[in-house]
């Protein structure tokens, strides 16, 4: 089938009243959660997760979906309006977007930002639907081998972009590999690390696991900071644009798109990411970089572009190839598997309604999310003056009734509660939990990989660099473990997650 | 001395894991290269994790200084007190009666009795409260149904922030707010099996 016939069928998928009530849903909750400092997309998905069980496959990852993009919307306006990031990844909009609203064009910056989120999405729908395919027949050419070192090479890289220390962050990829290996083996049946307990014999829940080290971790370290939560004083004014910005603006926005679906693809890429590499370039290479940190109106269009650019095409590798480049991937593979899809190559053969619904979904998503933000721009400051200690009650009974609903087991309530110790633990220590939450979810494939590869190679793991394809993401891997050990380099890097 | 003390804590756990995963996979049957049996995965990730720990162990000689925030004698003592508690009603609880010696009843009292001992001292308090209000749900769930357990639950939770404390109507709006929502998301949406009443 041609890519319009596909195209097509995703449409139809997509305005179905349900997958569209649901793409509603989750673009609305995604809004919400963005405006709301302190909650992020990857503690709602992994909160929501049981909630989608009921549905079929195409409306719970098409919901999910529309949450991560929907924060990237509505993390700019707290940015924009109160200087406080609603999202990591609005971070280095408050830079320029604040000042904007403190010279009284807050209303132009919130357009600017909305504008440019449903360009970049827009354009990253395209490149999903026609590269998707692409990758995918490709992908169906690898062997285990090759799919072991992409494994690999998508860990390594997740581990060295995630912030703080490179040689802590591959740790915890490969304590979250470790974690997958509890449960039952699946070739010999053997119980592995279960201590006898029978509810471990299908491995560490998922939700239990992102449930407690994102959800409920979260909830006890925003309690312990005091809130800082100012009162809006700026007003919105008018949304509209004048030619001289909007002149201004395009450029940035082109280079944002372009950015962000690069980086996006990325493994350990993702939202934040590019909207870091963004800013960074803007200050660079615009025609007003002596403008930036007086409010210009570039650097609020090239990042809120990219971001959003880049959590659409994040999807890409998760899609074709079944590797989760961040942790909200890594959610979304754990929702297919619940859901009994492996996600893999074959997948946008065997699941043509997810892969093509999901795509158009997007883009159908994007559009809601332009209504939604920008007319009703009013509705969501409201929303701001929530405090927190309302909020906190809330995400933890969800939390404590969606853990126990997964298997109707208490077991899992407790298990959530060991995970949330543990994720307090962590980021005390300034041990990043995202890496081990992709760890987690490739362990098991990974595992099977490297013991097919090993069995057809007859035991000699040669096979791993004798391949092609699997040398050449070996030397990737090497390469940038290398390089973030070059201390220029890493001051780099520490500057561009500083923003 | 540029000693990162994060660090050295972070390898000190990473190191125990390592140490215990591969004690305990002495147990499985490591095959060959060639025919992997069940140890053979584990075998290279504890290996790798206990060198990466050891790797992080020794950076943190170098990329410090970055202190451990100090626990007070109290906190200590709490924290030390909490685990015994906690541990000690985990071991009685059997004998409390037939709900605490079937499933994980027992084991829940443990920890909901550990971690509200942990609420005594004001750093652990955040923690203590939380965690103790999710075992109090897992607690009541199954016998005394949805909503006791989702009043226990949101109880306990608000004693985490200092301002519920003070105003008890507006923690009742919080619950009742509340119940209205679970019961309609869950019960009424999705159906979700739980008894929403208690079970006599």
């Amino acid at each position: 089938m041609d890519l319009l016939g596909n195209l097509a069928h995703g449409f139809y998928v997509a305005l179905s009243f349900q997958n569209l009530l649901f793409a509603l849903i989750g673009a609305l909750i995604g809004t919400a959660i963005g405006v709301l400092p302190g909650i992020g997309p990857v503690a709602t998905i992994s909160l929501l997760l049981p909630i989608t069980f009921g549905q079929p496959a195409t409306t719970a990852i098409i919901m999910l979906a529309g949450i991560y993009y929907g924060a990237q919307y509505g993390g700019s306006t707290t940015a924009i309006l109160l200087n406080l990031p609603g999202e990591i990844s609005s971070v280095v909009t408050t830079l320029e977007g604040y000042k904007m609203a403190r010279n009284g064009r807050a209303g132009a910056a919130l357009a600017t930002s909305a504008l440019a989120s449903f360009f970049a999405g827009t354009v990253a729908t395209v490149v999903v639907a026609g590269s998707g395919p692409l990758l995918t027949s490709v992908a169906l050419s690898f062997g285990p081998a090759d799919y072991f070192s992409l494994m690999l090479l998508g860990l390594i890289i997740s581990a060295v972009l995630a912030q703080g220390s490179v040689l802590k962050s591959i740790s915890m990829v490969v304590l979250g590999v470790a974690l997958g290996l509890v449960g039952t083996d699946v070739q010999t049946g053997q119980q592995r690390f279960t201590f006898g307990v029978p509810e471990l014999s299908d491995g560490i829940g998922f939700v239990a696991l992102a449930m407690g080290m994102f959800g409920i971790a979260e909830i006890i370290l925003n309690l312990e900071r005091p809130e800082a939560r100012s009162v809006l004083k700026t007003k919105v004014g008018s949304l509209f644009l004048t030619r001289e910005e909007f002149r201004r603006a395009t450029p940035s926005v082109l280079r944002g798109t372009a950015v962000g679906t690069c980086l996006g693809i990325l493994p350990g890429g993702g939202a934040s990411l590019s909207s870091f590499g963004s800013y960074m370039m803007e200050r660079k290479v615009s025609k007003n970089r002596h403008l930036f940190g007086t409010g210009a109106i570039e650097g609020v269009a090239g990042p809120e572009a990219a971001n959003n650019a880049a959590a659409q095409t994040s999807f890409i590798p998760l899609l074709t190839l079944g590797i989760p480049s961040n942790a909200v991937m890594a959610l979304m593979v754990g929702a297919l598997i619940i859901q009994g899809i492996q996600p893999g190559p074959r997948m946008v053969e065997a699941q043509p309604d997810l892969f093509w619904g999901l795509i158009c979904s997007m883009w159908i998503g994007n559009v809601m999310l332009l209504i939604i933000n920008l007319p009703m721009i009013g509705m969501w400051v409201k929303l701001l003056q929530v405090p927190y200690k309302f909020l906190y009650p809330a995400i933890l009974v969800f939390c404590c009734i969606g853990s126990y609903s997964i298997n109707n087991n208490v077991f899992d309530v407790y298990m959530t509660v060991l995970f949330a110790v543990f994720g307090v633990v962590c980021s005390k220590l300034k041990m990043e939990p995202a890496p081990l939450l992709i760890g987690f979810v490739l362990g098991p494939m990974m595992e099977e990989h490297l013991r097919r590869a090993m069995l057809l190679s007859r035991g000699d793991p040669m096979v791993f660099v004798e391949r092609p394809i699997s040398a050449t993401m070996l030397a990737i891997a090497s390469v940038a473990l290398i390089a973030m050990l070059l201390p220029s380099l890493r001051k780099g890097k520490e500057a561009a997650m500083a923003g | 001395m540029k000693v990162n003390s994060k660090d050295i804590a972070a390898s000190a756990i990473l190191i125990l894991l390592a140490v215990v995963g591969l004690w305990l996979n002495l147990d499985h049957n490591l095959g060959s290269a060639r025919r992997m049996g069940p140890g053979y995965m584990p075998m290279l990730v504890f290996w790798t994790l206990l060198g990466l720990a050891g790797l992080v162990l020794l950076a943190a000689f170098f990329s410090g200084p970055d202190p451990l925030q100090k626990w007070t004698t109290q906190e200590s003592v709490n924290l030390a007190l909490a685990i015994a508690v906690g541990t000690a009603v985990w071991w009685v609880a059997p004998n409390f009666g037939t709900f605490f010696s079937s499933t994980y009843n027992g084991v829940g009292l443990g920890m909901l009795a550990g971690f509200l001992v942990l609420c005594w001292s004001l750093g652990w308090r955040l923690i203590g409260c939380i965690c103790a209000a999710m075992c109090v749900f897992a607690l009541l769930l199954e016998q005394g149904g949805l909503m006791l357990a989702l009043i226990g639950t949101i109880l306990v939770a608000s004693l985490a922030e200092p301002e519920h404390r003070d105003r008890p109507l507006g923690v009742m709006g919080i619950t009742i707010f509340l119940l209205a929502l679970c019961w309609w998301v869950f019960i009424k949406q999705l159906d979700i099996r739980v008894s929403v009443w208690p079970q006599f």
